[in-house]
């Protein structure tokens, strides 16, 4: 159990410091949201005052990060200024939206990784090994921006995805079920792009664990006692080569949240991709960092889960 | 060996080439990146003849005119270091192209854009602001991760501690979050050359963790080693010991990172250009000339807008390429 | 035989090594060696001999000033090494060089022959470029080196070669003392015949004084003027070579004289 407090302990710790991190940053920004409202001739430097008093932007630096992560353990991530609006269920409604996409991508691209990893890895060599090789180093040159325009273009060309946002217009008037359908219709294209984008360093790192656990001895001894070789490679060589695996786990979730970004604004999705590029644009401090911020909770969250299932799968962890 | 070694030379020679294009834009772009031509918005590109209507074969390949702009068919050949628009290469003014048409015949490679400017030129001239960005950027992160790094992993304990518990808070964030985070704290509206400058820091600043890391660890059993040792044996100084026999062994992972770097901040500055975060109209970069592509009738009615894009693969192919090669090489070296 | 001044002294040396054991605060301490006294000589050959792990080779480094002792004193040349920060310590360095075991990771890899015998010059700021390259061919030839392979690199030279560059290197600055920690087990029977005929003829020369760390005491009792035992981190003997082995006082002396004069072959029998 020390091992896991000491993750946590560590998670936290990050958190903390990403916090400190990107308030101060926003604090160098010349000029916020007010700034260019005090350049419109209408409103008087009077108000603008006010209002700097009002959401607190006159205080020192130190108080308003204290207040403001006094408020955030409250659940109260400031007000967006160009929404008008209370920033947490902003997020919230962005980050569901987000942790869908992604987390179906995340599926979607381990469910594809894994048996083209394997059996590439189980006929390393062959024609069919090299092909997939070829294809996947395809893959990765081509820029996440550059596919996810492909797909874009795709999408207006064929017209058989709907783009833009995740519903359709009438959305409210669909029975559950068509609302359900209706939704997965328009993931489908971000999904499959984001698992595109994240197959590649996948696929190389499944064949290779696996290639390095079917080069053991055991695999051999258990090969010359004539186990089927489908049991060999599922029963056997799989969960030797898991370990890197859930570590690689842990690490693409980085780049996966990074590319969402990316889809999320290129295909419309409503994550929280399109609303950190908004709020800059908008000098929203609040909402950007709440964005930022989410971004790191999804990140160390995602190494939390590897950590546990590191710690679940491999006794040697839990015996330190 | 001999094999990735000749894979790295060529892709080296490749990409020196495509700098030594981009940098020298104004003499192989046939236009100025910002001539505008509103009457031939969205031309697709022009097709090159060596042969007209009438079957006649010529030397020299020509264009024809875009109609109603002059006599139909009136044929316009592609001349070879012609007299042009001006531009400025490194302080000297020219007028030197590498090929042009005589007006009114024009010549667009990759077609022109909804201003009817160049899409060629433009490309060429993107590439500096994109490469460029990419390359100082690199570097800039590389000097961080050499100093630090180095530090780190040579004086170890507190200097130690302090820089990876540092690098650690730039890891956990997604690294676009963090770049979109630290540009959000930069002003707006600023001329062209200062958001160059900012981007190429900004990039630079947040990248430094990943490859001081990997400086520090090289650093770390590096300094350990008997000749390392020897060398503080007869006096030599810490500065001595690092320029001489420490950091030279980080060599093989500095070139590695460097060419895994350069394109993820070419990327970047796309990223961040196409996103209108970046180097605006009329400045020409990889970003922005992808950003018209935003635009559903940009994208569905006019295919090569997309060039740009597509040649942005076989670029990035040489850079992983170099990259592949150089880690096949240092696998194969025993240090 | 009988010189006035010591070379190099120590009195009351030790060392110990803080560890911590991993992410927990327990602290403990490891004794490499401690309470060693030593009187080393113009031109004599002082072997150390004792079994692995007895600290002979931390001594070694200690000697050498390569790790800073947590007790005691060293005086070198008659003069006292009061602090162990490198500023104070360069300009003692030269007299004293150490030689390793293993020459292939104690040259680096990159450089030349001659640009890796010159270092200690560059570093001190001896002579000019021209001289320093010149002294370092010339050493090669002392050593028994051809100079035509000065611009080769490590690599290309046998484990015998590599350890005549780094005595070479060492003898660069023009020390007083070579400490050579276990110089010699990496190398083959004619290699190890070699070097020793090498040294010899070095120490005639410069009158050097070793300090020849080593586990095998047939092998020092052929050429060292006396030796000293370590045991545990203590020099539990030290006398002529002639007298230790007419006379060891030590049990553990015994010890290792009675079993065919191998610490190896005395540790395999204790396992046994």
């Amino acid at each position: 159990m020390r091992y896991l407090a000491r993750r946590l302990a560590h998670a936290a710790l990050l958190l903390i410091g990403v916090s400190i991190f990107s308030f101060a940053l926003l604090q160098l920004a010349p000029g916020d949201y007010f700034s260019q409202l005090a350049l419109n001739p209408q409103i008087s430097a009077h108000t603008v005052a006010g209002l700097r008093a009002e959401y607190g932007l006159d205080q020192p630096l130190v108080v308003r990060y204290a207040a403001w992560l006094r408020a955030i353990l409250e659940g109260d991530f400031g007000v967006s200024l160009a929404y008008n609006s209370a920033v947490g269920p902003l997020l919230a409604l962005r980050a569901r939206n987000t942790i869908l996409l992604t987390g179906t991508a995340m599926l979607l691209s381990w469910l594809l990784a894994l048996p083209l990893g394997i059996w590439s890895a189980a006929r390393r060599g062959t024609w069919g090994d090299r092909l997939g090789g070829f294809f996947i180093s395809t893959l990765l040159t081509i820029p996440d921006l550059v596919l996810f325009l492909l797909l874009l273009l795709l999408a207006v060309r064929s017209g058989w995805f709907p783009t833009g946002s995740m519903v359709s217009g009438n959305f409210d008037e669909l029975t559950t079920w068509n609302k359900v359908r209706d939704v997965l219709a328009h993931l489908i294209l971000p999904a499959f792009g984001l698992a595109l984008a994240a197959l590649p360093p996948l696929v190389r790192h499944v064949r290779s664990a696996m290639m390095e656990a079917l080069d053991a001895p055991f695999i051999r001894a258990a090969r010359a006692h004539g186990i089927r070789e489908r049991r060999v490679l599922l029963r056997y060589a799989l969960p030797v080569a898991a370990n890197p695996l859930i570590s690689l786990f842990g690490f693409s979730i980085a780049g996966m949240l990074s590319a969402s970004l990316l889809v999320e604004v290129i295909l419309s999705w409503p994550g929280i991709g399109p609303l950190l590029v908004e709020s800059i644009l908008a000098k929203d401090v609040y909402v950007v960092i709440g964005t930022v911020m989410l971004s790191a909770v999804f990140l160390i969250t995602g190494n939390l889960i590897a950590d546990l299932m590191l710690f679940a799968s491999d006794p040697r962890v839990r015996i330190e | 060996m001999l094999s990735h070694r000749r894979k790295l030379e060529c892709a080296a020679c490749l990409l020196a080439a495509v700098y030594v294009v981009v940098l020298t834009a104004g003499f192989f772009a046939p236009y100025s990146f910002a001539t505008q031509n509103r009457e031939a918005a969205f031309e697709p590109p022009t097709a090159i003849h060596f042969r007209d209507a009438q079957g006649n074969l010529y030397a020299h390949p020509f264009v024809y005119a875009a109609d109603g702009r002059s006599e139909a068919n009136a044929r316009y050949p592609i001349h070879f270091f012609v007299r042009g628009a001006e531009y400025r290469l490194a302080g000297f003014r020219s007028q030197l192209h590498l090929f042009g048409v005589e007006a009114p015949g024009e010549v667009h490679l990759m077609g022109t854009d909804g201003y009817g400017r160049d899409q060629f030129s433009r490309f060429l001239y993107g590439g500096q602001i994109s490469l460029l960005a990419g390359l100082l950027a690199t570097l800039l992160s590389l000097s961080i991760a050499v100093v630090l790094g180095g530090f780190a992993g040579f004086y170890g304990g507190g200097i130690d501690e302090l820089l990876m518990r540092g690098g650690e808070l730039f890891l956990a964030l997604p690294w676009l979050y963090l770049l979109f985070a630290v540009r959000a704290a930069l002003p707006l509206h600023i001329s062209q050359a200062q958001v160059f400058l900012l981007l190429v820091s900004v990039m630079g600043l947040i990248g430094w963790a990943r490859p001081a890391r990997l400086i520090r660890g090289v650093v770390l059993s590096a300094k350990q080693r008997n000749f390392v040792i020897a060398a503080r044996g007869f006096g030599a100084s810490d500065f001595y010991l690092l320029r001489r026999h420490v950091l030279p062994q980080a060599y093989g992972v500095i070139l590695t990172q460097m060419t895994l770097l350069i394109p993820q901040y070419v990327l970047a500055e796309v990223t961040l250009s196409f996103l209108g975060l970046g180097v605006g109209e009329p400045m020409a970069s990889w970003g922005t000339l992808l950003a018209s592509l935003q635009q559903y009738y940009v994208l569905s009615s006019y295919w090569w807008m997309f060039l740009p894009a597509l040649l942005l693969i076989p670029l990035f192919l040489v850079f992983y390429a170099a990259a592949d090669a150089l880690q096949e090489i240092q696998k194969s070296v025993p240090l | 035989m009988l010189p006035v001044e010591a070379l190099l002294r120590a009195r009351g040396l030790s060392k110990q090594y803080v560890q911590r054991r991993a992410f927990s605060r327990t602290k403990y301490t490891v004794t490499a060696f401690e309470g060693v006294n030593l009187d080393l000589f113009r031109g004599e050959t002082l072997a150390l001999v004792g079994e692995s792990g007895a600290g002979k080779s931390s001594l070694a480094r200690c000697l050498a000033l390569l790790d800073p002792p947590t007790g005691g004193n060293i005086e070198l040349h008659g003069q006292e090494l009061r602090r162990f920060d490198s500023s104070t310590l360069k300009p003692f360095r030269q007299n004293i060089q150490l030689i390793f075991q293993d020459p292939a990771s104690a040259l680096n890899p990159r450089l030349t022959a001659c640009e890796i015998i010159a270092e200690p010059l560059v570093v001190q700021r001896i002579g000019s470029k021209i001289e320093q390259r010149e002294r370092a061919l010339h050493l090669m030839q002392q050593v028994g080196l051809d100079s035509s392979q000065a611009q080769k690199r490590p690599f290309e030279f046998s484990g015998g070669q590599r350890q005549r560059i780094a005595v070479a290197r060492a003898l660069a600055p023009n020390p007083s003392i070579l400490v050579l920690d276990e110089a010699l087990s990496n190398l083959d029977a004619r290699n190890q015949d070699l070097l020793l005929r090498l040294l010899g003829d070095l120490q005639g020369a410069h009158a050097l004084a070793y300090v020849f760390v080593a586990h095998d005491l047939s092998l020092v009792s052929r050429f060292a003027d006396r030796i000293a035992v370590m045991y545990q981190g203590k020099i539990v003997e030290l006398s002529e070579t002639r007298e230790l082995f007419s006379a060891p006082a030590h049990a553990y002396t015994q010890e290792l004289l009675s079993g065919g004069q191998s610490v190896e072959k005395i540790l395999l029998a204790r396992s046994a």
